[in-house]
């Protein structure tokens, strides 16, 4: 048993009954941690673009510290020279001087607060890095892949040796912060990775050539962060398969004996990742099914002595439960199930885990790191405003009697806040069940029914606070006048409607969300009208059938309503179901033959169709009138405002839940 | 509204001709662009070959995402040459591409191209576009070159601007001494 910092007793939890193997206690080095739960370090860009902690980070980081329930709570990595050549994003933390110090006692001291484990990492960013200058530093000057990043320079011995030497003084910073545990971070492309991969580290000198070579820096990185440390453990991020071999990157053997020889150079832990961010697969979009990548935790288990942990699609308790059961992986790692519920393990301790807010792996929060952006979340409205009286639910100064019209996504997050703040909610919807048009989303194909899981959320949510539902009653103008409510909040979703272009009143023209209930007859070839998320879906759930789809859809670009960090993976199934796309494009006329085409400049394309499917929507105020009639304070969110996504509905309904 | 097909793709094609003469005319203009910025000392045929090679070596890192070394070096060379074919047929050429008598070589037959015709427009010589081209598909393989840690090669045997009716390059892979 090693050193404790702080006592946890798990054992009149129900959650620790039920998941026994995540909430007993692990040695890393000579500190023991209470449970199996780490908030893995994630880039959040919250800090100033000096590089210093903000109230925002670590407002941010306690959330999290308070969710691990005693485990480990990283924060992200920090860069670590003065010529920002480390830097990977704006808003990363610097820890180059000891005027940074200060900053990062912040964030350790609020860790300890909520009883965690403070971790910090050590992060060169390598050929993804130096977002501030000109040039990047690698091993080797090997062109970028991805314009995104900066052109990069080979390092010299003495740039090499410089490093090591901020390595080491980082080191002695986070100490003095008062972090209990150094990471080194060695994966997607950073500095230590580049170091590591056939595919960027050609040097011809000592650093270079076979992976014992390749690994030098790396091993004495971890030897000289080590000596600093003492007793403090060092832990260690890299690549368990960098998923490069289209580029001549390293095999998966050369990934285990990275792994073997930074055991054998000191490190305390290994912490398993895969890919780069120039790798061409997927890795952890929710077309990937959860706990696809754990048979990579078992493998580096098998090959190592320390303890090992893993994120990557672990979302749910039950898999990183079994896994530790199974001695496949020790520690369960957490990034993005934390960023949509920053207590989420907590609340799986405590036994409320169907009031987990569930990730819907849905990579925004990637994709806003590569446009500048601090951390925002799909699903988590208060996600990055932690600081933020303005976004906390607090006790309404007048309650009132409310009326939410619509059981989707904006109604039940507005019902469930506006219910905790102390108001009468009741919830009205004329389909016999919860969750509006996500019921149909969530039918579409690769890995689209995780999107129900925000309704099985605010689902519960809204029944703990008492909310009441009236299912299967439609809202008329003459229940708001017998129910005069103090407010309506008209959440109903859009109008899905019909083009006016001759043909559209056919029968062969059908919903969306008729095709896919199955209640509408679809034929082999179908044309479906509009190129937004739901256009793409029922698309897909039609090419799944062996139909023959074309989208038409009248934005410039398809699926402009998805991430991009997400899109490119509706793009590559859209592609492999051959479905044919014309963005910018009308339907000019349908007809018995099928579809005519139009094109933004005029020109016709014919296309053979004996089903549309329309998936075109528009504002739905049906009830506006009737509430303003009467005076009744009147607010309209989610696709009834303006049709958008899962995400606009969820925030909108949060935000009128917590003024209303 | 009868669908006339005639109607609507040769309508297509004249915009698809307009829009690539439209592109060889723009490069032209900025080649006068640059050559009356550079001044009178300044040699117009080293200021074009030199923007080949700026579009050159653009384009073979536009084209890095695409490379893929999972088909063996064999495959990655049809790779590059079929890059090359799209590069030169949106343009109006007619490339085709035929394998070599060895694995280790591919050959690129330019059948037609347009390039030699707007060169004589707008007053560059021969000798500048049969360069620029060389320079163009150089510095493509230059950057994929670096990217992959490998070493193609890329000859032209036959030049239309010379006169040979067509452009023959061939893409090979050095023997080992």
């Amino acid at each position: 048993m090693g050193k404790l910092l702080f006592e946890w007793d798990y054992s009149s939890y129900t959650g620790a009954k039920k998941y026994p193997h995540l909430f007993k206690p692990i040695d890393i080095g000579n500190l023991t941690i209470p449970n199996r739960i780490k908030y893995a370090a994630t880039e959040d860009n919250l800090n100033g673009r000096d590089g210093f902690v903000t109230d925002a980070g670590v407002a941010y980081i306690r959330e999290r510290a308070k969710g691990v329930v005693g485990g480990i709570c990283t924060m992200q990595g920090v860069y670590m020279d003065e010529g920002r050549q480390g830097q990977g994003y704006v808003g990363q933390a610097a820890a180059w001087d000891d005027k940074f110090i200060p900053g990062l006692k912040r964030l350790a001291d609020a860790i300890h607060e909520e009883k965690a484990v403070a971790a910090c990492q050590l992060m060169h960013c390598g050929r993804v890095g130096a977002i501030e200058t000109e040039y990047c530093q690698g091993p080797s000057d090997v062109p970028q892949r991805l314009r995104i990043f900066r052109p990069v320079q080979e390092m010299t011995k003495a740039d090499i040796k410089q490093c090591l030497k901020e390595h080491i003084e980082t080191t002695e910073r986070l100490l003095k912060a008062g972090f209990d545990i150094v990471e080194i971070s060695g994966i997607v492309g950073y500095l230590l990775s580049n170091f590591l991969s056939s595919y960027t580290n050609r040097r011809t000198d000592e650093y270079g050539g076979d992976i014992g070579g390749r690994m030098r820096f790396v091993v004495e990185c971890i030897q000289e962060v080590k000596k600093v440390c003492g007793d403090v453990p060092v832990g260690i991020r890299l690549c368990s398969d960098e998923l490069l071999d289209d580029v001549g990157g390293n095999t998966p053997e050369e990934s285990m004996i990275t792994y073997e020889m930074s055991e054998e150079a000191g490190v305390d832990y290994m912490s398993v990742t895969l890919g780069w961010q120039e790798s061409i697969y997927p890795v952890i979009s929710r077309d990937i099914p959860q706990g696809n990548w754990l048979h990579l935790a078992e493998r580096a288990k098998q090959h190592l002595k320390i303890p090992v942990m893993m994120a990557y699609r672990l979302f749910v308790p039950e898999l990183p439960n079994k896994a530790i059961e199974e001695g496949k992986l020790d520690i369960w790692e957490m990034c993005r199930p934390m960023i949509a519920d920053p207590l989420m393990p907590k609340k799986v301790l405590e036994g409320t885990q169907d009031e987990i807010r569930h990730c819907v792996a849905c990579n925004v929060c990637l994709a806003r790191l590569f446009r500048d952006a601090p951390m925002t979340c799909y699903i988590n409205p208060v996600c990055a405003h932690e600081w933020d009286p303005k976004y906390q639910i607090k006790p309404a100064e007048m309650e009132k009697n409310i009326m939410i019209v619509g059981a989707g996504p904006a109604g039940l997050e507005c019902a469930w806040v506006a219910a905790e703040r102390g108001h009468e909610v009741h919830v009205y919807d004329k389909r016999e069940e919860l969750g509006g048009t996500i019921i149909e989303a969530a039918k579409a194909p690769y890995g689209d029914d995780e999107l129900y899981g925000q309704i099985r959320f605010s689902k519960a949510k809204a029944e703990k606070a008492g909310v009441e539902f009236h299912l299967g009653t439609e809202v008329t103008p003459e229940l708001i006048e017998e129910e005069m409510p103090d407010a309506v909040v008209l959440a109903t979703g859009p109008n899905y409607i019909k083009g006016t272009a001759p043909g559209f009143d056919r029968a062969d023209v059908v919903s969306v969300l008729d095709v896919i209930k199955g209640t509408a007859e679809v034929g082999d070839n179908v044309v479906v009208w509009g190129n937004l998320k739901p256009g793409i879906g029922v698309a897909l759930f039609l090419a799944k059938q062996g139909k023959k789809v074309t989208i038409v859809g009248k934005e410039k670009k398809l699926g402009k309503d998805i991430n991009p960090s997400f899109l490119w993976r509706y793009v590559g199934y859209l592609r492999q179901n051959k479905v044919t796309a014309y963005n910018d494009c009308d339907i000019e006329e349908i007809t018995d033959d099928g579809v005519t085409v139009l094109t933004y400049a005029g020109y016709r394309i014919p296309v053979k169709a004996d089903t549309v499917v329309t998936s075109e929507r528009e504002a739905n105020t049906i009830l506006k009138d009737v509430v303003q009639e009467n005076s009744i304070e009147l607010f309209v969110i989610g696709d009834a405002l303006t049709p958008r996504n899962l995400s606009s509905a969820v925030h909108d309904g949060y935000r009128i839940g917590i003024r209303i | 509204m009868a669908l006339d097909p005639e109607k609507q793709i040769s309508s297509l094609w004249k915009a698809l001709q307009g829009s690539q003469e439209a592109n060889r005319r723009t490069f032209y203009q900025m080649r006068q662009v640059a050559i009356e910025f550079a001044g009178p000392d300044a040699n117009p045929f080293d200021i074009g070959v030199k923007a080949w090679e700026i579009i050159g070596k653009d384009m073979g890192k536009s084209n890095l995402p695409r490379m893929n070394l999972l088909k063996g070096e064999e495959g990655l060379m049809m790779n590059i040459a079929r890059a090359y074919q799209g590069l030169w047929t949106t343009n109006g050429a007619v490339v085709k591409i035929e394998k070599g008598k060895s694995p280790n070589e591919i050959f690129i037959k330019w059948e037609r191209c347009p390039w030699p015709t707007s060169a004589k427009e707008f007053g560059a010589s021969m000798k500048e576009d049969l360069l620029g081209c060389d320079r163009y598909l150089q510095t493509f393989l230059d950057e994929v070159n670096a990217f992959l840690g490998i070493n193609l090669k890329i000859e032209t045997q036959k030049a239309i601007p010379k006169g040979d009716g067509v452009c023959l390059r061939r893409l090979y892979k050095p023997e080992d001494k």
